[in-house]
């Protein structure tokens, strides 16, 4: 088998190994602010019918609604999810390439 | 330890170098030099107080160790001077290293349109065989520049076509800067090495010494002799006796023909290697004086003229691409220090002359030599004949060793045989048939030095493990520095981390695999999770909006059958986009590397011509 060359090769072989912890809060961060900032966007913007679709998340995390409070929920449950889901990253990625490099 | 003075043979710098790290290690030794100056290729010669430099030498080094012998040598007499050169074609001096405009003005409209067309077609179509200098030049700079500033006097130097010079050598001597070092650069602003130290660069300055770079190793000759090392001028080895694979003694003549003799326990030879394996007795076998033969050496020939002019160029040397002379590079030797002329109303010029010793002017007269020099200085358009009051001649024997097609093999051949003698070293530019500028020939002798001592060096592996040396990691063992313990770092710090060790962090690659599987992993179980969560609570019409989802993933619905399928499709999805990220950013990563990399080949191959 021909092994791939990469150009960076010569002055480092190091594989990437991820902070799962730092992945998870920099995860938590993205949601949380993230869906602060999307539920509080549509309450800025008002109209009829504030969030139809935002407000759909209820369904996953229990109190979230597209008002100022529901932001602030929101801002709890986003910071959660994106916290689990950059620590499973992180977790998952670090102990496959803990397999593949033996 | 024996108490017998080491024998060296030769008083250039290597063998200067070996002697006087001999002497800083409780070590006598004897150094024989055939001349009746020392410093070989490094001296400086007097002619009527005017002094002049055989090949011109800019004291520079990226070996911390060198650095340190020089300031050590010569102190306040080692002095800091500015360099211009420039380059003589067609009636036109241009600025080197070569300046776009500045060149593109002195070759005119036409010319320089052609430049630009074949510097382009270079860039686009270069030549897929890049075996030879011509070549590796062309693919580089464009076929015209090449023609232009290249090929002439690469060949008056070599005297060899450049299709004929091997790509590999110029490889090698230009070189100079690995991705690492380049990175170095590029992150940390200055020019760094790995150990932190700020690299300066032969481009705009370089040191000397006062009077030439003979003083360094005339003074190096009076500390070895207020250190109890004798030299011993116009001593001309001819036979080397050994036996059982040792060498016991060296004999030979002073310059008035008397015969010495000179027993010892260790060797150092500076030699040619033709010219050792000549004086081995009993001689080698055959096959290996065979090889010697083949080795073959560039001779040099300097025509200095004594000019009535204070100033006659700004440059400390101009390299001589004309065709229509022979010269191939002219030296100011004041222009290097002002104290190399007596007189500052005087100039003096060393015209450069490449030869073979077979060649007809290597034999001629000194007064034809000096016409020479006269009629092509004046046909460029440096002097008027009429101001020439003087000149003189100097000839330099194997100044050059030739990189030939055989020489590796030959190379190769002697040394497996000078090997067999456990008591002797070759070292410097023609003990090892090396192209080694003087910095590397004084780390030969250091490190024969200290081989004497039990030390383990590999006297051939300086200046081939190029970025080795160059880059100065010489702060480590093997390349000439002792080793110093390290500091423990204290309780409750933290060391810094290297430049490289950034370096070596900030390039890791991702491994798309694992990426592609933590991504995918968490998709489809995300995905999954979602649907379960949906069919689990129930009601009248489940999950319509995350239904929506099968426009991307088919097959998929809010139902449990749907939830497996989801699970490997946002699975499949999400392991694409982890390995696609986890690529490009690598690929991002390279190119940047790649770039700086190009950009640092660029800038060294600025001074492309002062390796050559």
């Amino acid at each position: 088998m021909v092994k791939e060359y990469h150009e960076t090769d010569e002055v480092s072989r190091v594989v990437v190994r991820i902070q799962a912890g730092v992945l998870a809060l920099v995860g938590a961060l993205i949601g949380g602010i993230g869906l602060f900032v999307m539920t509080a966007w549509l309450l800025i913007k008002g109209g009829p019918q504030v969030g139809a679709h935002l407000q759909l998340l209820g369904q996953y995390f229990i109190g979230y609604s597209v008002t100022w409070k529901g932001s602030l929920v929101g801002l709890f449950y986003g910071a959660l999810t994106g916290g689990s889901a950059g620590w499973a990253v992180g977790t998952v990625y670090n102990w496959i390439v803990g397999i593949r490099q033996g | 330890m024996s108490h017998s003075p080491v024998l060296i043979i030769g008083a250039g710098p290597a063998g200067l170098t070996a002697a006087y790290e001999l002497a800083k290690l409780g070590l006598r030794s004897i150094v024989l030099e055939a001349d009746g100056q020392v410093g070989g290729l490094a001296r400086t010669v007097n002619y009527q107080g005017y002094r002049f430099d055989i090949g011109g030498h800019r004291f520079f080094s990226k070996v911390p160790l060198i650095n340190a012998l020089w300031q050590e040598i010569l102190g306040e007499d080692f002095l800091v001077r500015p360099r211009l050169s420039r380059i003589h074609y067609g009636g036109h001096f241009f600025d080197y290293p070569l300046k776009t405009l500045n060149a593109l003005a002195g070759l005119g409209p036409l010319e320089a349109l052609l430049v630009g067309l074949s510097y382009t077609k270079a860039k686009l179509l270069p030549a897929k065989e890049e075996t030879n200098f011509a070549q590796w030049v062309s693919n580089r700079f464009g076929s015209r520049l090449y023609q232009i500033f290249f090929k002439t006097y690469t060949e008056k130097v070599w005297g060899i076509p450049c299709t004929e010079i091997s790509a590999d050598w110029a490889v090698q001597r230009i070189r100079n800067l690995s991705l690492s070092e380049a990175l170095r650069n590029a992150l940390f602003g200055a020019q760094q090495a790995k150990d932190g130290r700020v690299i300066t660069t032969l481009i705009d300055s370089f040191h000397y010494p006062r009077y030439g770079p003979g003083m360094m190793w005339e003074r190096c000759e009076e500390l070895l002799a207020g250190r109890g090392a004798a030299t011993l001028r116009g001593v001309r080895i001819e036979r080397m006796r050994h036996r059982h694979g040792r060498v016991e003694r060296i004999c030979g003549r002073t310059a008035v023909g008397a015969p010495v003799e000179y027993e010892g326990e260790h060797f150092i030879s500076t030699m040619p290697l033709r010219d050792l394996i000549h004086t081995l007795e009993p001689a080698p076998p055959a096959e290996v004086v065979q090889a010697a033969n083949r080795l073959r050496y560039r001779d040099y020939l300097t025509v200095v003229l004594i000019v009535k002019r204070a100033v006659v160029f700004p440059d400390n040397w101009i390299y001589i691409h004309s065709p229509e002379v022979k010269m191939g590079r002219v030296q100011n030797y004041k222009n290097w220090s002002p104290d190399m002329v007596p007189d500052p109303s005087r100039t003096s010029l060393g015209l450069e002359y490449f030869l073979w010793e077979q060649d007809e002017e290597w034999c001629w007269p000194q007064q034809r030599l000096i016409e020479l020099g006269i009629q092509e200085c004046a046909r460029i358009g440096l002097i008027d004949p009429g101001e020439v009051e003087d000149g003189t001649v100097v000839r330099m024997r194997k100044a050059y060793p030739v990189y030939d097609q055989h020489y590796s093999h030959s190379v190769t051949t002697v040394r497996h045989y000078l090997e067999s003698l456990a008591n002797l070293q070759t070292i410097g530019r023609n003990g090892l048939h090396r192209y080694n500028n003087q910095d590397h020939s004084m780390l030969t002798g250091v490190y024969a030095a200290r081989n004497i001592v039990g030390e383990r060096y590999d006297v051939w592996s300086v200046n081939t493990e190029m970025e080795y040396h160059e880059e100065g990691r010489t702060v480590e063992r093997g390349a000439g520095d002792r080793l110093v313990p390290g500091q423990l770092a204290r309780p409750g710090t933290e060391m810094s981390p290297s430049p490289d060790e950034i370096i070596a962090t900030v390039l890791a690659k991702l491994d798309p695999v694992a990426l592609g599987v933590a991504v995918g992993v968490v998709s489809g179980i995300g995905l999954f999770l979602l649907t379960a969560v949906l069919l689990l609570k129930g009601g009248p019409e489940i999950g319509p909006n995350l239904s929506l989802l099968r426009y991307y993933l088919p097959e998929f619905e809010v139902t449990w059958t749907g939830a497996f399928v989801g699970l490997i499709e946002a699975g499949v999805g999400g392991f694409t986009l982890g390995y696609l990220g986890a690529c490009l950013r690598n690929w991002g990563i390279a190119a940047y590397a790649a770039l700086v990399r190009r950009r640092a080949e660029a800038k060294a191959r600025r001074d492309l011509l002062d390796k050559v």
